[in-house]
């Protein structure tokens, strides 16, 4: 199961994010409506990933992204967008997001990109079960 | 003509994505003001098009795409009006988003700002430097407009 933070200035959006998290069985362990409130929220919860919208009053997620890249360089951060928000994608890949997922969000776009996730953090895992210790040398 | 791609998104969206099917489609190419319904929300576009994209809707239609987008969960009534605004601000999102790649001049780096929601508010009178574009859209549910507010030199 994957603790994972949601990020959006939309109430409905934050909704259904979590309806779906939840059908597939990971924990929403916090929400925030701006990247302020994101930031303050990951250095709390640690959550394995994040859905992060791209526009958002106050700060948006790509400098959000960047902050929590900053304080966590290993984040998973998933950015949430609309068709033509391609440029805003590519910033936001290269400030250290890990993918995209463009709106209308549905179970199988979401359960897709949290698959790749898992996936990821199955081959960390087997990468460290790989590391040979001194006894073995 | 950026008024044709709203109103093609907007047919895409209402009725493959929201299950609403469009009866009417009147256009107005020239208004010197929008008369606004009951919920509107505004999205800023930058880049060279550099315009302000408006979506009014009366209640009943808002009504009927809450409870789409709700997929059948009650709102809780301390929700209601956040969840109302948030349903205006992913529509116009959502129709910006898909009409951007097929705007005439776009240009490179097209930007757009967050939805903003007016409330309380019954009109939008244009400046002499620009040109208010709209569509009213009828839906057995109610009718919405689409419309934008496009500085003259744009359209030039």
């Amino acid at each position: 199961m994957l603790k994972i933070l949601i990020v959006d200035d939309s109430l409905i959006i934050r909704k259904k994010i979590t309806t779906i998290v939840e059908k597939l069985g990971h924990e929403v362990v916090g929400q925030a409506k701006t990247g302020e409130e994101a930031i303050d929220i990951y250095e709390g919860v640690k959550p394995d990933l994040v859905t992060m919208d791209i526009t958002m009053p106050d700060m948006d997620g790509i400098t959000a992204v960047k902050h929590i890249i900053e304080m966590d360089k290993n984040a998973k951060i998933i950015m949430v967008t609309s068709h033509g928000q391609e440029d805003m994608v590519i910033d936001s890949i290269k400030a250290g997001a890990v993918g995209y997922m463009l709106k209308p969000i549905t179970d199988e776009k979401l359960a897709e990109v949290i698959g790749e996730v898992f996936l990821e953090y199955a081959c960390d895992e087997h990468e460290d079960d790989l590391e040979l210790s001194d006894d073995d040398l | 003509m950026v008024l044709d791609s709203l109103i093609l998104q907007s047919k895409l969206f209402f009725t493959e994505d929201m299950g609403i099917e469009i009866e009417d489609i009147v256009r107005k190419e020239k208004s010197a003001e929008l008369n606004l319904k009951s919920h509107t929300a505004m999205i800023g576009v930058g880049g060279e098009l550099n315009m302000m994209v408006v979506i009014s809707f009366d209640t009943p239609m808002l009504n009927k795409l809450v409870e789409v987008f709700m997929e059948g969960e009650d709102v809780a009534p301390e929700e209601e009006e956040e969840i109302k605004e948030s349903v205006t601000g992913e529509v116009i999102n959502t129709i910006i988003g898909l009409s951007i790649p097929t705007f005439p001049k776009r240009g490179k780096g097209v930007t757009i700002t967050p939805p903003i929601s007016i409330n309380d508010a019954s009109n939008i009178k244009k400046h002499k430097d620009s040109k208010i574009v709209s569509a009213n859209i009828k839906t057995h549910y109610g009718e919405l407009s689409i419309s934008a507010i496009i500085a003259k030199d744009v359209l030039k």
